[in-house]
């Protein structure tokens, strides 16, 4: 898997290693802005409260 | 497909969610808490902005005349007091917003909707995030008897005493924030303060519920209350 990722990656291998940092920074990002606060709430970390039945 | 291959991608596939497991544990750990902090610190900005500039809401003084004017509502989801609890660290002070919803808690510290109004007479109600989000009450276990809660919402102290917790009991024991709560030991009614979190630490089989009644009050100009000064 990654290694047809960086087979198809353009460039020599620094352009390659830079772009994959890019790509490893992309995901990071929309997991820690999208999915990790929408995964967030399943987790029991929110229940603080005495009125949620 | 041959057996290198196979290998290889259930191989990368494990390393890829190793990876995922151990940055949600991060974002759960670390990154929860510095986004709390940075909007604690912004909701707590925000009211001292509003009350320099003098547009406290006017709250009827607790010990005032017995038909006071109809202070304005609390606003779902927005700041109106802050909290203060020696006993958490002497630095330790918390936004308090209306109403107790998932988004509200990442902001600060809820009031239970429904419940009295901070000072008045009956049960001024708190919940807050034991772990995750700041960890506000994360020492909470090491509240007793004879501590300090003290609260302002611009101009006034009102300082509470906590009589009777930690109190551990189910999620569902909603009467712990009734107006005079069954099983605080109080008799009678009276302005009174329950805060609720969960427990175990990470869990969510229980509440550990504290108890406190005013104290006494003062006004902003009079300075800060013996409780806060070192």
């Amino acid at each position: 898997m990654y290694g047809w990722i960086w087979r198809h990656l353009p460039g020599n291998a620094w352009l390659k290693a830079l772009i994959s940092l890019v790509l490893v920074l992309a995901v990071v990002y929309v997991l820690f802005q999208y999915i990790f606060p929408w995964a967030e709430p399943l987790l029991p970390f929110n229940d603080v409260t005495v009125d949620n039945q | 497909m041959s057996v290198r291959a196979l290998v290889r991608t259930v191989s990368e596939l494990c390393i890829t969610v190793g990876t995922l497991i151990v940055l949600f544990v991060g974002y759960i750990l670390f990154w929860t808490g510095v986004k709390a902090d940075g909007a604690m610190n912004d909701q707590i900005d925000r009211l001292q902005r509003q009350w320099s500039k003098g547009t406290v809401a006017p709250t009827a003084a607790p010990h005032g005349s017995p038909s006071p004017a109809e202070p304005e509502p609390y606003v779902p989801g927005r700041a109106f007091a802050v909290m203060y609890i020696p006993r958490l660290g002497f630095t330790w002070n918390k936004p308090v917003l209306e109403n107790t919803a998932a988004g509200t808690l990442k902001k600060g510290l809820g009031h239970y909707a429904g419940t009295a109004r901070l000072g008045q007479r009956g049960n001024f109600a708190v919940a807050g995030h034991r772990r995750t989000y700041g960890d506000p009450f994360k020492d909470f276990p090491r509240l007793r008897p004879g501590d300090a809660v003290v609260l302002t919402e611009g101009s006034t102290w009102f300082t509470y005493r906590i009589d009777k917790g930690p109190y551990k009991t189910v999620p569902t024991d909603v009467e712990v924030i009734d107006p005079v709560p069954r099983k605080s030991g109080y008799g009678r009614p009276g302005r009174y303060l329950t805060l609720t979190t969960c427990d175990p630490e990470w869990g969510h089989s229980h509440r550990l519920i504290v108890w406190a009644h005013l104290d006494s009050t003062q006004p902003v100009e009079a300075g800060e209350p013996r409780a806060l000064r070192r």
